[in-house]
């Protein structure tokens, strides 16, 4: 299994990659979360008016959502060009390819659990109980970097053949953005269309995370199914993809 | 030839057996291979090229070049095998089919053992590490555990002359001490197969003189060197068995001396008739 065989290359790539994200400060890393802060903050101010939450929490409920979020816009957006951005990796030297993807998206992976982990301390501050919920975390994220790495892995080898895709995949990641719910609650959608709506993996992963750290609720058995079988699907589809255009990387880099 | 098909390890067409796999006597088996590229007329490159392609009719074309045509030999364990032919023959071509790089279109390829391509040098150096880091980034590629790295690292730090820069930057290395440490991490590797596409001639002449030491202790370790070149007379004295490809075909395969001999005739043959043409 290439993973086994090549785990300190992985290891080596994620962490070189995170080092040249931070620039190997505390800074950097501080400047990659006040991205997340600042929109929070500009979001809030927008609609917090417009929607009525019955307690302070709107802040909160944002602030999950868009970390969420960002895991994923992140995650493939930056291993969408995992494969043409590191061309004497595809072109003079035999590596499974799909170490290149799975290092990059491991690499958001840790960016995003850093977030997250910032984020505990601000959700004791503003008085949300934290239950034992909290340990269905790791589960769920789990799931979502399934999710994200079936996809990235479609977009990297898709990206080797169609350079212009990053720029439809930032028109599709805005879209699933307002598709999300993220800036407003999942129950303004209309019944009947709750049913297709609920069938975006993304929104039952982000519905999940508030769950298990604003309402101390434990996710359904259901929920966690269904996201666990859509990152099944995912990692199969995308598995199977990128073993078919695999072939002519060398080529078309 | 019948015989050869059925050697252990052998997989589908069109497939490359990588990793330790026991072929006996050979290291290297290559049987009927064929590798074409696709030039297109128009080249298309984005959805947007492809939509607007279709709108007006037009029909995805290419120019199919052939780079290998049916292509055998085999490389006995412990050999230096040399591979020499005009440009653009298709020495490169298969010397990245053998690395793994690239997939044959038909025809098989079985390599018993670790490969280290030296098809260039530097292969995935980070400018923003350092030399140490890059070390072991190396390592990582060729599938060296973390441990077989570290107890190399002082080797390769003392074989580049380079002790004193190991947490230097690559960044603000000179293109000099860049290459010294690149083939150094390439050498210590220990791989059981070399294939070396003319990247000896680096560094200044010190240098040279070890990577030519290194060289040649490791083909006397028993390592199987598969190597490509220009330079007639060191194939000569390395190799003991040559293959001559001219546009993609094996035109001669054999004793080196004898090999080098043909490819000196077949350039004399190019030349005068190319001598005819002008007049």
């Amino acid at each position: 299994m290439w993973i086994v065989e090549y785990r300190e290359l992985i290891r080596i790539l994620t962490v070189s990659d995170l080092k040249v994200k931070y620039q190997s400060s505390v800074l950097g890393f501080l400047w990659s979360l006040l991205n997340p802060l600042l929109m929070m903050l500009v979001l809030y101010l927008v609609f917090s008016n417009v929607f009525k939450f019955e307690d302070d929490s709107f802040a909160l409920y944002l602030l999950i959502g868009i970390v969420a979020w960002r895991f994923l816009a992140n995650g493939t957006m930056t291993s969408i060009s995992a494969i043409v951005g590191r061309p004497s990796l595809v072109t003079k030297v035999y590596v499974p390819r799909q170490v290149l993807v799975l290092s990059t998206v491991l690499s958001s992976f840790t960016s995003s659990i850093l977030e997250f982990s910032v984020l505990i301390p601000l959700l004791i501050f503003f008085g949300v109980d934290l239950s034992a919920n909290v340990l269905f975390f790791p589960l769920i994220h789990l799931a979502f970097l399934g999710l994200v790495y079936g996809m990235s892995l479609v977009l990297s080898a898709l990206y080797v053949y169609y350079r212009d895709l990053n720029q439809i995949w930032d028109v599709l990641l805005q879209a699933g953005f307002f598709l999300s719910p993220i800036v407003y609650p999942a129950e303004i959608v209309p019944d009947k269309y709750l049913a297709a709506y609920m069938l975006n993996p993304v929104t039952v992963t982000i519905e999940m995370y508030r769950e298990a750290l604003l309402y101390a609720t434990a996710p359904s058995a259901a929920d966690l199914a269904f996201v666990a079988a859509a990152a099944g699907a995912a990692l199969l589809v995308g598995g199977a993809v990128f073993g078919r255009l695999e072939g002519r990387f060398a080529e078309e880099i | 030839m019948a015989s050869r098909l059925s050697l252990p390890g052998i997989r589908q067409i069109g497939e490359i057996v990588n990793g330790t796999r026991d072929l006996g006597e050979e290291a290297v088996v290559v049987e009927g291979v064929s590798k074409r590229f696709r030039i297109p007329h128009e080249r298309k490159s984005t959805f947007y090229d492809h939509l607007f392609g279709l709108a007006r009719g037009g029909r995805y074309s290419y120019e199919v070049f052939s780079a290998l045509e049916e292509v055998t030999f085999s490389v006995r364990r412990g050999e230096t095998f040399g591979v020499i032919g005009p440009n653009g023959c298709g020495k490169s071509t298969l010397l990245k089919i053998l690395a793994g790089v690239l997939r044959p279109d038909a025809g098989r390829v079985a390599i018993a053992g670790k490969v280290a391509p030296f098809l260039e040098l530097g292969v995935g150096f980070h400018p923003e590490l350092t030399a140490i880091e890059n070390i072991r980034l190396y390592g990582a590629i060729m599938g060296l555990s973390r441990r077989e790295v570290e107890g190399k690292r002082e080797e390769i730090l003392e074989f580049a002359d380079l002790k004193r820069f190991e947490n230097m930057k690559l960044k603000n290395f000179s293109s000099g001490m860049y290459v010294k440490l690149a083939f150094a991490t390439a050498i210590e590797a220990n791989p059981d197969i070399l294939l070396v596409d003319e990247v000896l001639s680096v560094g200044d002449e010190a240098f040279q003189k070890k990577c030519a030491g290194k060289i040649e202790e490791i083909r006397r370790a028993g390592k199987t060197i598969v190597y490509v070149s220009h330079a007639l007379a060191s194939v000569r004295d390395l190799c003991e068995r040559c293959i001559l490809i001219d546009a993609g075909r094996v035109v001669a395969l054999g004793e080196a001396e004898r090999v080098v001999l043909e490819y000196r005739n077949l350039i004399e043959q190019i030349e005068s008739e190319n001598n005819k043409v002008k007049k």
